[in-house]
């Protein structure tokens, strides 16, 4: 579905309101269901559940090392406080809590550093203490008192820290499908590279990221007996219950994990962290419900991160820009205990035509926390590097950039040579190309002036692949056509509420007022992770499959002798305005029709499996593993999302400061069930793209390895004047291979390309390539201002 | 005989909290007492802005709606504002303009932050009835992150509501309100707490200089945009606080031909007006300094005292030759803020002494200002580089040279060989230029950090002291300027 729209952002008038297609149903921009509960306070979150009326509160204490021992902690002072009821240390807690075990390793959680199991600290700012009080107040006194004595070690902060240890990310591998995914491999690559009369052999180098989101880490637990429940915000909360049964030593129907809204996440609360089993054991103890909100500074440590990555990258290519070599080797830094790795060398040696392919991908363990899952993992960086170099082969080739990817395209990924499901990204190309007015680019680098500032226009393909997990629903409908719909998918702001609503009121006929949804609850049927950008089709699928159910209830009803709708043909029924209508326009109202089913309200549980995924998925989900099927881990085909984007920048010739004044890009992402939501993830995609492009990196003090950029003042990310133009474009796409409705997954492909694109700018407004990010202000002091 | 509590009007309400620990904030009173949940928190120092509220005050004899951000501003000075949060602008279940907006304009994701853009539109409707541009909601909006990042939507509906006059059911209670906020208004000293950990809010000078000389040690609170994260992010064990909120004549501005004098605790919205009358650099410089929330909680007297090495102020007003006013007791005293600071977070402030007001000396007609500040991002963003430069020409010649930087330094400095550099030079002369920009060398070895490198700000500096000299020898600032000019901010005035 088309949905091309001019610029808007200039001027003083906002652009007109848009107008919804049609009521409700799938493809119309209908604004979000949840729109009013937020706008009003009403949405509660995580840290807005209190668990009780009496609650105890938490206040983590953390330490101040990186590596070494806990010596002694003197918590008299802290216990001297009124108020304090209660410290946990590795002292009383040891192995009532197990560790868990890692997301990579078929478990649950970000880390299997369990920090309050031995006197051992593995990172900076470890949680070393659970302080529990009756206020606030007293809990963040009483841990500032605790005295922590340490045996510290010199801790190995990053690459180039003496002490690391690197090791090949394959040979940690699992067997099955996933081996030497990280060495994708044909040809000769190596020969063919020396042989190339064109060659770009290049480092590019990622930083360390944090997710920060708006809503803080934050944990309530209450124990009613043996049954806990948790009130946490959660991507994965059957995960999230799984994982805290196998820690605790209980049973995952004795736990219910509570998470309607999510402030935020991008992959931060994907997995399970180790503070929610210490809250949890703390409000077993008390026997009072506990209260955690982490500061600010805390999140940087006891949750993950996109850790630092470097890439070597070979290209060889002939003189008319066609690929002949591409070798892509990368680094990526994690904990000393884990082996978290992301792995894009999977993606990167997917994007283009190329006959000889070779990559390889190292793991660093350094002390440091253990890293995971940040908006599009593999993508951010290791596209980064691929499309850097690409700019830099257009400029040796001497090809227009957009002119050397469309040489370049295939309709079949190089490695096994499976056929893409559909790939858009020439037409998107195409079409943000014209929208930005790429044809009025001047190619010479620093030739685009405009009195102190000095422009570049830059660009980049995006790609992100189509997931799909396993998923369960049920579906209740009642006579007066009210829908409910249960599923403990999860809203984490990308509008899962409203895109659900839409499937059901499409699928039932009936008004998108009258559906209700409920998501965020272990209490409801399971659906996978709301990570990999699988919800949308993942969850409007089997809410499908659960309506289509009760059509045909409803239609072998009504069509009985006798029935209203007597001797119709049951598979020719649909429902439409809040009706159930024949093939020959007879309607009978639904109240008649649930009326015959001889129930008082219809109601179906549907399961999913989708293509590529084994047949225990289902058993699997419900305990708390998504297995997504899709992108290119498929035997049969390969299906990725594809898109173009376009940015400006300006360079003060003066100060150097660096602004992204337009981005432009389009899309090709199959069924769009709602432009507005859609848009909206793009277009916030983008943002972070030149975001993490211009502004986002955490900077370590290597002497401790410590973090000391961890708040929002100084770990920046932009604010409203910061961005100006944002121009997002829907390129029409069908695949109804993917799924039965055709979808795509979008959240995670606006940010991918953008970081290229902007260093692609960047070289063109000055001639000064930068391969390390994000690019600062002094990157380019150096650069000479054109005259 | 001092009041026992504070009292704050709240939907319709007066409320009255005398039992709280000092230290307590807007937000966790909020949160966790009221549990009111719909305000958020997301940083707790003043960066995010998800805890924004609404304070309704008396400015200049109106009802002014300013946000603040909740997370630091302590509960005791609450005492005489209405305080409105998210929860209380729908009205009998109909959203309020500003809510229905963002609604139909699709301007949340994830929604956390909303609440807190919820009330700085809702701030920035009540103002309502003067041109919104896309500058001005930016402007209004500085201090709300957004990750998800709905930057664009959330503007489109400010843009829809927010140039009306206002037309709400605040708006119809005006009048009662401001007469309510007057009740309140009793001119009684607050005290709230015992003598080892207290809440005091004196209503006068002579009550406050009394109250300091018997607790010269008490944490002396300004806005509170910094004494917030000491309690908040530096768990700092403060117990008694002696709020300057309340003291009458402390607030006052007086605007003269020669002389603005800006009393201490004169907010950053407040005295933003009367110094951009002094140079426009100087109100696109309070346009960017902290964001709305911090501008109508923070002061200028309490930015002073501070003592930042990186607050945007001070080089600026060394720039201008400002005085400030101290009192320690019945002794006053006045010295050049350049004398000041001493070194890092060091000032010339004694034991019990107070800050009374800035004297700011009004430029004559041959004095040229150039202030400029460089950041990465474009709001909220502490300065890479701060420079500010006032010269006096008289026949093409300059006769008087003052040029300070921030963030250059462990305190706000002059760049007394830059001056030497420029003085008796022509300002047409371009050599003279780059001579001056040459000297600053002479004057800062800069530091190094993830702000900026040493050689960034270095050379940063010596071009902002040729842009600065280019302009005032008449380059157009439409080519020297990142975003408006300044030819036409004059036009405007």
């Amino acid at each position: 579905m088309a949905n091309a729209q001019g610029p808007e952002t200039t001027g003083t008038v906002a652009p007109p309101l848009p107008t919804p297609r049609k009521t409700g149903g799938i493809g119309a921009a209908t604004p979000r269901v949840d729109g009013r509960a937020k706008v009003t306070g009403a949405a509660r979150y995580g840290s807005d559940f209190f668990g009780g009326p009496d609650p105890a509160y938490a206040f983590l204490a953390t330490s101040a090392i990186a590596r070494g021992r806990i010596t002694e902690i003197d918590d008299s002072d802290a216990r001297a406080l009124p108020g304090v009821i209660d410290i946990l240390t590795h002292r009383n807690v040891g192995d009532r809590v197990k560790p868990g075990k890692t997301f990579s390793d078929k478990g649950y959680m970000g880390t299997s550093i369990a920090p309050l199991a031995s006197d051992r600290v593995w990172h900076d700012g470890q949680i070393v203490a659970v302080v529990v009080a009756d206020s606030y107040e007293a809990a963040r006194d009483a841990a500032r008192r605790l005295r922590v004595s340490y045996a510290d070690e010199t801790p190995s902060a990053s690459f180039d820290s003496p002490g690391t240890e690197t090791v090949s990310a394959e040979s940690k591998s699992k067997e099955g499908e996933k081996a030497g995914q990280e060495k994708p491999k044909v040809g000769d690559a190596p020969r063919a590279f020396e042989a190339a009369p064109v060659k770009i052999d290049q480092h590019y180098e990622t930083p360390t990221q944090h997710h920060n989101p708006i809503e803080l880490f934050t944990t309530t637990c209450a124990w009613d007996g043996d049954q806990l429940t948790v009130w946490e915000s959660s991507q994965n909360v059957y995960g999230y219950q799984n994982g805290l049964a196998e820690q605790l030593g209980l049973e995952p129907s004795q736990i219910r994990v509570v998470s309607p809204f999510i402030g935020g996440a991008f992959g931060s609360r994907g997995s399970l962290t180790q503070r929610t089993a210490l809250i949890a054991l703390a409000s077993k103890r008390i026997g009072r419900p506990v209260v955690l909100e982490a500061t600010r500074q805390q999140g940087f440590t006891i949750a993950t991160y996109r850790a630092e990555t470097r890439h070597r990258i070979r290209l060889g290519a002939d003189q008319s820009g066609k690929l002949t070599a591409l070798i892509h080797e990368g680094w990526e830094v994690t904990s000393r205990k884990d082996e978290y790795k992301v792995a894009g060398t999977d993606a990167s040696t997917r994007l283009y035509a190329c006959p000889n392919i070779d990559s390889d991908v190292s793991i660093v363990h350094a002390d440091r926390n253990t890293p995971g899952f940040m908006r599009s993992p593999p993508e951010v960086p290791y596209l980064f590097a691929l499309e850097s170099a690409m700019d830099e082969l257009a400029y040796a080739a001497k090809i227009d950039p957009v002119e050397l990817r469309r040489i370049n395209d295939t309709d079949r990924e190089p490695i096994k040579g499976l056929p893409y499901t559909s790939r858009s990204l020439m037409k998107c190309f195409d079409t943000a190309g014209q929208a930005f007015g790429w044809s009025r680019r001047s190619a010479q680098p620093g030739s685009m002036r405009d009195g102190d500032w000095m422009i570049g226009w830059g660009c980049a393909s995006t790609m992100y692949p189509t997931q799909v997990g396993p998923a369960a629903a049920r579906v209740t409908l009642r006579p007066d056509g009210a829908v409910r719909v249960q599923t403990a998918a999860h809203d984490i702001g990308t509008g899962a509420y409203t895109v659900i609503a839409q499937t059901a009121a499409d699928r039932l006929g009936v008004p998108l007022d009258k559906v209700h949804v409920e998501l965020g609850d272990t209490a409801l049927p399971p659906a996978p992770v709301a990570g990999g950008s699988n919800t949308t089709a993942s969850v409007c699928n089997v809410v499908a499959k659960a309506c289509d159910e009760i059509r045909r209830k409803l239609a072998a009803a009504v069509t009985v002798s006798g029935g209203p709708l007597d001797g119709a043909d049951p598979g020719r029924i649909t429902l439409i305005n809040a009706s159930v209508m024949d093939d020959q326009g007879r309607m009978a109202s639904l109240k008649d029709a649930v009326a015959k089913t001889g129930h008082g309200a219809v109601e179906a549980y549907a399961e999913n499996i989708p293509h590529g995924a084994p047949p225990t998925a289902m058993q699997n989900l419900y305990k708390g593993q998504s297995a997504l099927a899709g992108g290119a881990k498929l035997k049969d085909r390969i299906q990725f999302a594809f898109g173009a984007q376009f940015v400006e920048v300006r360079i003060n010739a003066r100060t150097r400061e660096i602004r992204a004044p337009r981005i432009v890009g389009a899309y090709a992402g199959g069924t769009i069930v709602n432009p507005l939501t859609a848009k909206s993830q793009l277009m916030g995609g983008q943002i972070w793209g030149v975001s993490s492009a211009l502004h986002e990196a955490t900077e370590i003090d290597r002497r401790f390895a410590r973090y000391y950029n961890d708040d929002l003042a100084e770990y920046l990310i932009p604010v409203n004047a910061d961005i100006t133009e944002v121009q997002t474009i829907f390129v029409p796409e069908e695949d109804h291979q993917v799924n039965e409705l055709g979808i795509k997954g979008l959240g995670e492909l606006g940010n991918v390309g953008l970081n290229a694109a902007v260093a692609n700018a960047v070289f063109h407004a000055t001639g000064v390539r930068i391969r390390k990010l994000p690019i600062r202000i002094e990157s380019v002091l150096d650069a000479p201002v054109p005259t | 005989m001092a009041r026992k509590g504070i009292r704050f009007l709240r939907r319709g309400r007066v409320v009255e909290v005398a039992d709280f620990a000092p230290r307590t904030t807007l937000l966790d009173w909020l949160r966790i007492d009221q549990r009111a949940t719909g305000t958020k928190e997301g940083c707790a120092e003043g960066d995010c802005g998800a805890c924004t509220v609404v304070l309704g005050r008396e400015r200049e004899g109106r009802l002014v709606y300013e946000p603040v951000n909740a997370c630091i501003m302590l509960l005791g000075q609450m005492d005489g504002a209405e305080l409105i949060t998210v929860e209380d602008l729908a009205q009998a279940g109909a959203l309020h303009p500003v809510q229905a907006a963002l609604v139909a304009r699709h301007g949340s994701q994830c929604g956390f932050c909303t609440p807190g853009i919820v009330m700085s539109l809702f701030a920035l409707y009540q103002e309502g009835g003067r041109p919104v541009t896309r500058e001005t909601v930016c402007d209004a909006l500085a201090g709300n992150l957004c990750r998800c990042t709905g930057y664009r939507p959330i503007i489109d509906a400010a843009l829809d509501v927010c140039a009306e006059p206002p037309a709400d059911a605040f708006e119809s209670r005006n009048e009662a309100t401001l007469a309510a906020l007057r009740r309140l208004d009793d001119g009684e000293d607050v005290f709230v707490g015992e003598g080892h950990a207290f809440f005091a809010a004196p209503a006068n000078e002579e009550t406050l200089a009394k109250l300091l000389s018997d607790h010269p040690e008490a944490t002396l609170l300004a806005g509170a945009t910094d004494v917030g994260l000491w309690v908040t992010k530096g768990l700092a064990p403060l117990r008694k606080f002696i709020s300057l909120g309340r003291v009458k004549g402390l607030e006052e501005i007086h605007d003269s031909p020669e002389v603005l004098a800006l009393g201490a605790m004169s907010t950053h919205a407040r005295a933003m007006g009367p110094l951009a009358g002094i140079d426009p650099d100087l109100g696109e410089l309070m346009r960017r300094f902290g964001s709305a929330q911090v501008r109508a909680s923070g002061t200028v007297g309490g930015n002073i005292a501070n003592g930042s090495p990186i607050g945007d102020l001070a080089p600026a007003l060394i720039t201008l030759g400002a005085i400030l006013e101290l009192r320690q007791g019945n002794d006053r005293r006045t010295l050049p803020i350049e004398n000041f600071f001493l070194g890092y977070r060091k000032q010339d402030r004694r034991r019990g002494e107070f800050l009374r007001s800035v004297l700011i000396p009004k430029p004559g007609p041959n004095d040229h200002i150039r202030i400029f500040k460089v950041t990465k991002r474009f709001d909220e963003d502490i300065s890479a580089v701060m420079m500010a430069m006032r010269l006096t020409i008289k026949d093409g010649r300059i006769v008087t040279a003052r040029v300070a930087f921030g963030g250059m330094a462990a305190i706000p400095k002059r760049a007394l060989a830059v001056e030497k550099a420029l003085l008796e030079s022509r300002i047409q002369e371009g050599t003279a230029w780059a001579a001056a920009g040459e000297a600053l060398g002479q004057d800062f070895t800069p530091l190094d950090d993830h702000r900026a490198s040493a050689a960034y700000r270095l050379q940063v500096g010596k071009n902002l002291i040729v842009k600065a000299l280019a302009e005032i020898a008449g380059a157009p600032s439409d080519a020297t300027r990142i975003i408006g000019h300044r030819e036409a901010a004059h036009a405007a005035e």
